[in-house]
């Protein structure tokens, strides 16, 4: 039986379930595909996160740099496992640079992947330069400007469209992604501070700030930053007359008008899907996928964290839309599971 | 995949140019064309096919499915999610439209002349006939006379004489592919497939009644493999048309194109996309053949509009239709896009938007702009005649200045109309295919 | 005075239709639908309140909508293929209408008089409008340019090289015998039906004409048997 265990994924999730591993003594194998660590907030460029209103390069770094600097874990960067084999107290895995692991465990970190909204074509992305993603914005905020992509001026009004490949059946995405009102009321008010002129109106179904966010980032939004709120999913975005600007068309149905509105910048809130990766994932550690596409998980009382496969564990966004904050829970409580769990095999083998 | 200097596929807080060679963009964004490809969504069960559970009936022997052979020549094309769409090329039976025929002749009378110049053979490669219903759908939508059930009896009538209609030409059963004319039967017969498909207690039903009309196939319900819109004919086309037997530089003419709603959202996965046209992002079709024949086509606000066609408010209350019309679509044409033609690709559409634009006097609204189908500009370009064969002289929009555009004369064309005229009256009739060819039963 | 009893089966009639499982899953209230109707931009009208009442089962304002608000609908079920829970607001419209029309609704009688003439063409020949309808005294609002070469109508139509489309009083030529089908398929599907509650009148002039088609249907059999035999 080996003691090392492999957590796959350097998000927020693995470094958390890494550095948790390790803090009670065992050793990690931690492989990411990209030749960083950190995951989706440090590759996408996200900004300030939330709730924390930190930035993600200072939180998500200050995990890095705890997970690099633990002679516990050993950090394998640029690759992905290939083939695992064995069972749970022994799995061999085989990484694609040609390198093998022996593990007693294996944590699954693996993650989600943005949803393209050039899938939801009707709504202008791909079609029109002024219609970006959040994860675009981020980007910009974290430049410390924003400006139309077309022209690079100061957008007057800018609207965010909420649900953008979540809550649809037409594109065969039913779910809600959890975190993209916070997300997008957050970035409102960083539109607002940064442009102080710039008018932000968010188009919704429903506003989800659950919990705690409620009073801080949907109230704040308003009171504090003057962000309109209209309850319409946007039907269509089209070219304005005046050749420059973009019309949103949709139906105000809280005062039950159409409304057909310009705007000078689109802001969509893009979803979360399952890791484009999972098929391949599901295969090389043969676990299951649930109806979704993403990882399928155990009964959560007393079978947290599981996976379909024995000796095998998953959190994070790999299971579903997930926030950051959470994502960082999921990784401690795997790897209180690994290490309860390899300790009873232990016992048992003994 | 390097990020070193952070954001995805290059993008940082700005947009800048890469500078990159053709080549070097290539290979830098191929990661993202891998996953990001047009319609390349993994929807695995999520999204229904009917063409799946279609072929599942006919392995229980339930029904026949109308088979696209090779001898039809098909064109493979991709719709909406990424699926494949058969789109036969050769051995065409003719579904027309009431509303085509009956106000807007040139249509289909564009349409065979084009394929006659591209040497197809009435008789061998299309046929016309009498022996066709309307689909009654506009009926349907217009009027609520009418059910599931008629549409569907009608719809399988149809299809199985088109099925068998090569019989009394020494062709074998399947031999001419139903091409339907018209953008609402199109939409309809995709819904009806789909209820017929699904619900055995419709095709029980629908089946006595076929089978009282002797209509049949081993008593089973012929059922097409893919409703086929003419549109999308036109679009696997368009290259040839445009290489073979386009006279007319167009590329001066500024071209709007009007989506039908039926077309492009009734059944809406099963509707032409094509990452050459729009870039994937809009469905392709009419665009597509006013771009393979160098026109420009501008984009505008109210793309997505429906026209105002209603069904039954063009006839019986038609202050909304020329309201919503005008307002909508020829106004947008004129002032924001500036146009000198509207295309359209289904009769709804452009019965209203050619007939309702004098009526804006009433009310101030002054705008006009021509409106034609996609298949007339084009046999227009080809170099057909805008009288004798694309019967402008029916509308009531201004395509006499489109014509001029071209570089013809509208006038000298009238004469040579007229003059063609008193041919007729003599008996002297030219026709695009022999005439004994329409007559079945 | 229309009983809740009666509304009630008015309701039950639009429920028990095998589409409107398919057609209505639930509403999340989004208004995608409404945004982008065109009947919403013009009437009063909007095919997310038509769903909000039948999801509800207001069976009184459902009731109240057919009477003259589901008239308003262009069925151009651009409201299908936005909206998120793959609802169909105008295919449930059509439900409704066929519903209205077998109560014998006054209001439906009453919307759908005017367009008793292209009734009367589409029943008896199967095409919607024919070219000798399309004249500036049956649309003067379509202006008096619809025909820009002035003549008798026949020539006109005989100068359309297509043969099928050498008619007048019919969009093409239809075979006798597909008529003939196609008034079976009427009969045979309730559509008669549904026109005798309508409009007796027009219901009256639909069944002579029928009749007498099928009576030269049959002499045309009949003259087709003589030559074969003979």
């Amino acid at each position: 039986m080996n003691d090392t265990i492999l957590v796959v994924g350097a998000g927020p999730t693995g470094l958390s379930a890494a550095h948790g591993i390790a803090s009670v003594g065992r050793k990690v194998a931690l492989v990411e595909k990209v030749d960083r660590l950190g995951g989706t907030p440090i590759l996408s460029g996200y900004a300030k996160l939330v709730p924390s209103g930190e930035w993600a390069k200072d939180a998500i770094g200050r995990m890095v740099a705890r997970v690099e600097s633990n002679p516990l874990i050993s950090v394998h960067k640029s690759a992905t496992v290939t083939r695992l084999e064995g069972e749970a107290g022994s799995f061999t895995a085989t990484l694609s640079n040609g390198q093998t692991l022996a593990a007693g465990a294996v944590v699954l970190g693996t993650g989600f992947t943005h949803f393209d909204s050039i899938n939801k074509p009707e709504w202008g992305f791909g079609t029109y330069e002024d219609v970006v993603t959040t994860t675009q914005v981020e980007q910009m905020v974290g430049a410390g400007k924003i400006a139309c992509p077309s022209d690079g001026r100061a957008p007057e009004r800018v609207a965010i469209l909420l649900c953008v490949g979540s809550r649809d059946r037409q594109i065969g995405r039913e779910w809600c992604s959890k975190i993209c009102c916070t997300v997008s009321t957050n970035l409102a008010m960083e539109i607002k501070e940064l442009s102080p002129k710039t008018d932000v109106y968010i188009y919704y179904m429903d506003i989800r700030t659950f919990g705690l966010y409620e009073d801080k980032f949907y109230w704040k939004s308003q009171e504090e930053f003057g962000t309109k709120f209209v309850k319409a999913r946007i039907a269509e975005v089209t070219i304005a007359p005046d050749g420059k600007r973009l019309l949103v068309k949709g139906e105000d149905t809280l005062v039950k008008r159409p409304i057909v509105i310009p705007f000078d910048l689109i802001v969509h809130a893009i979803g979360m899907d399952p890791n484009e990766d999972n098929p391949e994932i599901a295969k090389v550690f043969g676990v299951g996928l649930e109806q979704h596409g993403f990882v399928e998980r155990g009964e959560h009382y007393t079978s947290s964290f599981a996976s379909t496969r024995p000796g095998i564990y998953v959190g994070g966004s790999a299971l579903g839309p997930e926030d950051i904050d959470t994502c960082v829970s999921h990784g401690l409580a795997m790897a209180m599971r690994v290490v309860g769990d390899l300790a009873t095999l232990a016992r048992k083998a003994a | 995949m390097s990020e070193t200097s952070g954001g995805i596929a290059g993008h940082g807080a700005f947009f800048q140019p890469t500078n990159l060679s053709a080549q070097e963009a290539e290979k830098a964004t191929a990661w993202v064309k891998k996953r990001v490809d047009r319609r390349e969504l993994d929807l695995g069960e999520r999204m229904d096919d009917v063409r799946e559970h279609m072929w599942q009936l006919e392995k229980e022997g339930e029904i026949i499915v109308h088979r696209i052979t090779d001898a039809h020549k098909p064109v493979m094309v991709k719709t909406l999610f990424g699926w494949d769409k058969k789109i036969p090329t050769l051995q065409l039976w003719h579904h027309k439209s009431c509303g085509q025929c009956g106000n807007i002749p040139g249509y289909p009378t564009s349409l065979l002349w084009t394929m006659n110049q591209l040497g197809m053979q009435p008789g061998r490669d299309y046929l016309d006939e009498t022996d066709q219903t309307s689909c009654t759908a506009w009926n349907y939508h217009g009027s609520g006379i009418g059910n599931v059930e008629s549409l569907a009896a009608v719809f399988l009538r149809n299809f199985h004489q088109a099925y068998v209609s090569g019989k009394r030409l020494g062709h074998q059963p399947g031999h001419f592919y139903p091409l339907v004319h018209c953008g609402t039967s199109f939409g309809n017969y995709k819904e009806v497939r789909k209820y017929l498909v699904e619900n055995a207690t419709l095709r029980e039903r629908v089946t006595k009644i076929l089978g009282k009309l002797g209509r049949l196939v081993d008593g089973k319900l012929v059922i097409p493999e893919e409703v086929l819109h003419y549109s999308e004919w036109v679009h696997v086309m368009r290259k040839r048309i445009a290489s073979e037997l386009q006279k007319i530089d167009v590329s001066h003419l500024r071209a709007t194109v009007h989506m039908a709603c039926h077309y492009s959202k009734m059944v809406h996965e099963d509707a032409i996309y094509d990452p050459e046209v729009l870039g994937g992002n809009r469905a392709a079709v009419g665009t597509s053949m006013a771009e393979a024949l160098g026109a420009q086509v501008i984009d505008y606000s109210t793309w997505y509009d429906c026209c105002g066609f209603g069904f039954r408010h063009i006839i019986s209350e038609r202050e909304f239709t020329r309201s919503f019309t005008i307002d909508r679509k020829i106004k947008v044409a004129q002032e924001e896009a500036k146009a000198d033609v509207m295309l359209g690709i289904d009769t709804g559409c452009i019965t209203t938007m050619d007939k309702n634009q004098w009526i804006g006097r009433a009310h101030e609204q002054q705008y006009t702009m021509p409106i034609m189908a996609d298949i007339q500009f084009a046999a227009l370009a080809c170099g057909a005649d805008p009288f004798k064969i694309v019967q402008l002289q029916w509308h009531a929009s201004p395509c006499e200045d489109v014509v001029e555009k071209m570089g013809l004369s509208w006038g000298e064309s009238k004469k040579r109309f007229e003059d063609y005229l008193k041919e007729v009256k003599a008996g002297r009739i030219e026709y695009l295919y022999n005439p004994e060819l329409a007559v079945s039963a | 005075m229309t009983t809740y009893a009666e509304m009630q089966e008015v309701f039950d009639d639009i429920r028990n239709d095998f589409r409107y499982e398919h057609e209505l899953n639930g509403c999340l209230n989004c208004g995608i639908c409404t945004a982008t109707c065109p009947s919403a931009h013009f009437y009063d009208y909007s095919p997310r309140e038509i769903v909000q009442l039948l999801w509800t089962e207001n069976i009184e304002q459902i009731y109240d909508a057919m009477q003259e608000k589901i008239w308003a609908c262009a069925q151009c079920m651009t409201c299908a293929a936005r909206c998120p829970f793959k609802n169909s607001p105008g295919g449930l419209v059509a439900i409704m209408r066929e519903v209205a029309i077998k109560h014998g609704f006054q209001s439906a009688k009453d919307v759908l008089r005017p367009f008793g003439r292209v009734m009367l063409k589409l029943i008896t020949t199967g095409n919607q409008l024919s070219p000798d309808m399309i004249q500036p005294d049956h649309f003067p609002d379509w202006g008096p340019n619809i025909q820009k070469v002035q003549g008798d109508l026949k020539i006109l139509r005989k100068a359309i090289p297509m043969k099928t489309l050498q008619t007048t009083d019919t969009a093409w030529e239809v075979a006798l015998k597909t008529s003939v089908e196609m008034y079976t398929i009427w009969e045979m599907t309730g559509v008669l039906k549904q026109l005798e509650t309508m409009d007796e009148n027009l219901f009256d002039v639909i069944e002579d004409f029928i009749e007498e088609k099928r009576e030269e249907y049959d002499e045309l059999l009949e003259k087709q048997a003589d030559k074969e035999d003979a």
